[in-house]
Order: C-alpha cells, then sequence, then structure tokens
C-alpha cells in the first residue's frame, strides 16, 4: 500500500487542492447521473400518456337539426351524450354519470343512474344519490354541411343552447 | 496428486455415470448428522434462503399460521397457471372474450386453470391480509422489523392492484363496469386525478388501449415488482434474525463449541463479520432446531395444504363469467370485486372521501405504524396484554372494513339500494 501512488499524490497534497476538483468532479457526475435519471423516469411518463387516442372521437356529427323534432330527448348512448331540442333551442348534456361514470339513462324526470342511484333533473342538475355535480353540457355547432356538430371537449354552461 | 491415478476404465466409468452426475447435481448425501444438515442448507441454492437453524418459536404453527409463505405459495400457483393461460388469451376487445368461452369449451383443462388462477387471485388477497393482521397482532413490525413492514404494505397494495388489472381481461360485464368504477375513483384524487385515469386507461374511457395497458401491466410490470420486492421480504427477515419471538427469558449460557468448527487461527469468512442479531449456529442451548428437516417439513406442509384447497375449490366451482362487455348497458348494480366493495360502499356516501380521501389516509397510517407505535414491550405474542391500544385500534379499523365489506356485498341492491339478503 505505501507503494501506492495515488496515496502518495494524496498525501502530499495538503492544501487539498486536488482532493476539492476531485470532489467538484463527483459532486457534477452525482448531479449528472441523478438528473438523467430524473429525466428518463420523466420521458417514460411522457411516452405512456398517448397523443392520439384510438376509441371514440371526442368531437362528432350527429346529424342535420331536422333529424331532432322539438320535445326530443334523444340519447345517443355510444357517444354519451343526450341531444336535447325546445323549439329552436337545441343543446347536448353529457351521459356519464359525474359519480364514476356509468351510462345514466333518461328518465322522466330527467337522468337516472344504475350504478349507485344518482338521480339528474331535466338540465343535468343532481337531485339525488351521490353524484357530486350536474352533468356538463357540451358546445354544439353547425358544421359547414349543415349537421350539427358536438364537441366533448369544449364544455359549455347549463342552459346555452344553439340557435337553429 | 503427486502420483498419477489410472484412470478407471470405459466399463467402471460407464457403471458409475449416473452416480457420478447425481452426486456433481446433489454435492451432500441426505443429512445424517448435524454438520452435514447445515451443510446441505448451506450449498443448495434453493435451500440457502433458509438459516441453518430456526428457533422453535418460528415453526410453532399458530404463532404465523403459515400464512405469510401461503401467500407466497398462492402468487407461485398464480404464476404458473398464468403463464399457461397466457398461451390461448389474447389482449384484444374482440378476442378476449371468446379467448375465455374457448377456454371452456374446447382447450384441455382450460376452465381449470382458469379456476386455479381465479380463486388463488381472491385467496391470495384474504390470505395477504390475514398475514398481515398476524403481523400486526403479535407486534412483528417492531424494531428491527419497521422496513419490512413496509414493504408488506407496499406488497399488499401491488396483491391489490394485480388482482384489479386482472379483472378487466376476460371482458366480460363484471369486468368492463368494475373497471370502470374503479378508475372513475381514482380520477377523484387531487390535481393529478384526472392524469392518473388518463394514463392508466390510455383514452377517456375504458376500451382497447385500458385492455392492453392492463394486461401489460398484470402479466409483465407488477409481477415483476411483487418477485423482487419478496425477494427483499424474505432478505429482511433472514437479515433481522428471524421471525420475531418473545424474549428469550433464559440468558444462554457458555458452551464450549466443537473443536471442528472453530479453530485457533482460523481465517474468518464473511460470517464473521455479519453485524447484528443472527440466528447463531453452533450446538448452544439456544431453543433453536435444524431448518433441515423441521422447516423444510413446515413448509412442505403449507404448500400442500395450500395446493390442495385451491385444486379443490377449482373442482367445485367455476370462475365467473357473464355477458360479453355492453358499454351500453351497465348491470344493476354494477359491483366491484368484493374486496374492493367496502370501497365502493364508502364511495357512495361521498365520492372523493370514500374513494380518495379515507384510503390515502388509512394507507398512510398503516405505513407509518412502526414509526409512530416503537414501544418494544409485547412483542412475539399474539395480543399481547401491553399492546392493547394499539391492537385495539387496528381491530377497529379491521372490523369497519369487513362490516363495509359484507354491506356492499349482501346488502346493496339494484340503484345501490338497500335490499335484505334475507328476503
Ligand atoms: C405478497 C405478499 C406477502 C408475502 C408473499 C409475504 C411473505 C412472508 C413470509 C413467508 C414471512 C415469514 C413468516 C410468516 O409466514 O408469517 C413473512 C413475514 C413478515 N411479513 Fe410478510 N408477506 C407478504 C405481505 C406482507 C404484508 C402485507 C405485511 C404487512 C403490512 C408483511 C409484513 C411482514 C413482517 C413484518 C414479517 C416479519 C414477521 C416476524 O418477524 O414475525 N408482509 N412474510
Ligand atoms: S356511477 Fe352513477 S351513481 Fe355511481
Amino acid at each position: 500500500m505505501a507503494g501506492n501512488p495515488k496515496f502518495a499524490h494524496n498525501k502530499d497534497a495538503a492544501g487539498e487542492p486536488g482532493m476539492n476538483r476531485r470532489r467538484m468532479l463527483a459532486w457534477f457526475s452525482g448531479f449528472g447521473l441523478f438528473g438523467s435519471a430524473i429525466l428518463s423516469a420523466f420521458s417514460n411518463l411522457v411516452f405512456i400518456k398517448p397523443r392520439a387516442t384510438y376509441g371514440q372521437p371526442q368531437r362528432f356529427n350527429i346529424g342535420k337539426p331536422e333529424e331532432f323534432p322539438s320535445g326530443t330527448r334523444m340519447a345517443l348512448d355510444t357517444r354519451r351524450v343526450c341531444v336535447v331540442r325546445e323549439g329552436d333551442k337545441i343543446a347536448a348534456i353529457s351521459t356519464t354519470c359525474t359519480h364514476l361514470g356509468c351510462i345514466v339513462s333518461v328518465a322522466d324526470t330527467g337522468f337516472a343512474c344504475p350504478c349507485h342511484g344518482s338521480r339528474y333533473d331535466q338540465d343535468g342538475n343532481v337531485t339525488g344519490g351521490p353524484a357530486p355535480k350536474a352533468l356538463p353540457w357540451y358546445k354544439v355547432s353547425l358544421a359547414p354541411n349543415g349537421e350539427l356538430e358536438i364537441d366533448k371537449d369544449t364544455e359549455v354552461e347549463p342552459g346555452s343552447y344553439l340557435n337553429v | 496428486m503427486s502420483q498419477a491415478v489410472k484412470p478407471p476404465s470405459l466399463w467402471t466409468n460407464m457403471r458409475e455415470l449416473p452416480a457420478n452426475v447425481w452426486h456433481s447435481l446433489f454435492r451432500n448425501p441426505l443429512p445424517s448428522d448435524d454438520l452435514q444438515r447445515s451443510s446441505t442448507s448451506f450449498t443448495n441454492f434453493f435451500l440457502h434462503i433458509h438459516p441453518v437453524k430456526v428457533n422453535k418459536n418460528t415453526l410453532r404453527p399458530i404463532y404465523t399460521m403459515g400464512l405469510g409463505l401461503m401467500s407466497f405459495f398462492l402468487f407461485l400457483i398464480l404464476v404458473v397457471t398464468g403463464v399457461l393461460l397466457m398461451f390461448y388469451y389474447v389482449p384484444s376487445t374482440t378476442q378476449a372474450y371468446d379467448r375465455m368461452l374457448d377456454l371452456r369449451g374446447t382447450v384441455a383443462f382450460g376452465i381449470f386453470l382458469r379456476n386455479m388462477h381465479r380463486w388463488s387471485a381472491h385467496g391470495m388477497v384474504g390470505v395477504v391480509v390475514l398475514h398481515m393482521c398476524r403481523v400486526f397482532f403479535t407486534g412483528s413490525y417492531k424494531k428491527p422489523r419497521e422496513f419490512n413492514w413496509v414493504i408488506g404494505v407496499i406488497l399488499f397494495l401491488l396483491t391489490l392492484f394485480s388482482s384489479f388489472t386482472g379483472y378487466l381481461l376476460p371482458w366480460d360485464q363484471l369486468a368492463f363496469w368494475a373497471i370502470t368504477v374503479g378508475t372513475s375513483i381514482a380520477a377523484y384524487a387531487p390535481v393529478v386525478g384526472k392524469d392518473i385515469q388518463f394514463l392508466m386507461l390510455g383514452d377517456a374511457t375504458v376500451g382497447q388501449e385500458a385492455l392492453l395497458r392492463f394486461y401489460v401491466l398484470h402479466v409483465a410490470v407488477l409481477p415483476v415488482i411483487v418477485t423482487l420486492l419478496v425477494a427483499i421480504h424474505f432478505w429482511r427477515i433472514r437479515k433481522d434474525g428471524g421471525l420475531s419471538r418473545p424474549e428469550e427469558t433464559a440468558t444462554p449460557v457458555a458452551v464450549s463449541v466443537k473443536a471442528v468448527e472453530l479453530k485457533k487461527n482460523k481465517t474468518y469468512g464473511l460470517q464473521g463479520f455479519v453485524r447484528g442479531p443472527f440466528t447463531k449456529i453452533g450446538n448452544t442451548p439456544d431453543n433453536s432446531v435444524f431448518a433441515w428437516p423441521n422447516l423444510l417439513i413446515a413448509e412442505l406442509f403449507v404448500f400442500i395444504l395450500t395446493l390442495a384447497a385451491i385444486l379443490t375449490l377449482s373442482m367445485m366451482f367455476n370462475a365467473p363469467l357473464e355477458e360479453p362487455v355492453n358499454v351500453m348497458h351497465p348491470p344493476n348494480p354494477a359491483k366491484a370485486p368484493w374486496y374492493f366493495l367496502g370501497l365502493q360502499e364508502m364511495v357512495s356516501y361521498s365520492a372523493f372521501w370514500g374513494g380518495v380521501g379515507i384510503p390515502t389516509i388509512f394507507v398512510l397510517l398503516l405505513l407509518a405504524t412502526p414509526y409512530l407505535d416503537r414501544r418494544t414491550a409485547g412483542v412475539g405474542k399474539w395480543f399481547a396484554r401491553e399492546r392493547l391500544l394499539a391492537n385495539t385500534i387496528f381491530m377497529t379499523f379491521l372490523i369497519v372494513n369487513v362490516v363495509f365489506v359484507i354491506i356492499g356485498t349482501f346488502f346493496r341492491g339494484p340503484n345501490w339500494e338497500f335490499v335484505s339478503p334475507w328476503k
């Protein structure tokens, strides 16, 4: 051991300049390694989060306004929205229960959820059961081809209708 | 070898071949004395996870009830049957359900393997909980075992999550709606809830992406993590000096150790440097017995018992399979698997508190238990009087949980309304 040049060098450097450089390098590489570990963990998360989904589109056409005569309350179950028309006003109310995501069914009084018994009125306000908030309303617009377009990514104030 | 030994003749060589192969495989004869017993445990890859000697208390059936081992064996059964099922299963929304039917109809032993997998999964959840209770009520999470308790809590959560991810795979009504409800509960977590749900499902709703994700978690990610943690769990039991036990009252007398085992001027092996408590070897009268055969026989017994129970259940009951998924019509009521029904019951009062708030507090309390309760009295005894307070608190939590599960299972009908099971 005594002949180990490294060891001897350390002993010589009583003012420890070499030691400082070493320390700094150790810190740098420590930061580097740790940083890259965090970065790669983060990029894995980014990788796992899909940019495009393959399921149901969030924005879709449902047909011409004439197909929904006044007084309609038609649940489009695959789209999970209910199309409501009163006179000239059209709106789309979500049929996904705000409690835990079951599909609510259209009832005389509004909507009723089969899973834990939440009940909503005609406008989607909670009237009973565990649901914590009202059913959201989605933006309805008239597409250039004259069909109604529902955008489930954009929620609107309950009570805002599209006039046709 | 100063003198060259004459090689055996071809004939002798052939005659001795089977014996030679055998002895190269098993380097120890079946042990007949203590030295051989130690060396058998020491030199065999599968046995060296055991200490050479174990405390008698460890082997008392009513102390551990073999529950930890049972969890492990159930996990083994799950891995074996799960890998076999993977030969036929396809994680696709259009095929998964048909594959389930094929397992029933065309695959030899298909239904039996599926039953074994399903019942072991349910069994594992139950047994792991019981094992946790055993550890708690015997005060076995105390120093130095604090962190092994923490690993245990993580294993418990992973066990639940494995069951949860497996539940979706048959792609029947039960699966689809249980997962819809379950992932919506996750969405109630503050700030990150929606993101967690989206990451789990890979989409806004349960569909093909979710099925694929759950499949990958279920067959690859989770089992690998569980395996790793179980290995650490076992390693730590060894390093913590075996299982907890009441403090030994009689101080071990100084004894003369056999000369062969401790020579003067011996070069010390790694063992000599091991710090802290470890099971002693040597002929000290310390209340311990050899792992071979005592521990091995006990383990074999628990294994046979576990396997027999699962085989019997699988012959008697078929794993359920409901209608294929119908996204339009949730069954009413839509129930989660039984071990989540306590959660679901609480969720029906308040989605945030029942689904996220209370469970999080509960898990944090579990994790913190060994760091909060640090008194050392009463370790190694069931329901020790010294631990009355801690045990009462734990028992209360336990009973409340069980009551919620029972209510959710038997007393909830359509629209989650109260029904009487006797009607
Ligand atoms: C995958 C699940 C698990 C497996 C396979 C497993 C396996 C085992 C085994 C084989 C033992 C030896 C003693 C015995 O059989 O009781 C043990 C002991 C222990 N387990 Fe687990 N366990 C699991 C989950 C847990 C959980 C959920 C906890 C607690 C939260 C836990 C905490 C402990 C502690 C602290 C010990 C040491 C007990 C003592 O020293 O007396 N384990 N485990
Ligand atoms: S999901 Fe509708 S009440 Fe629970």
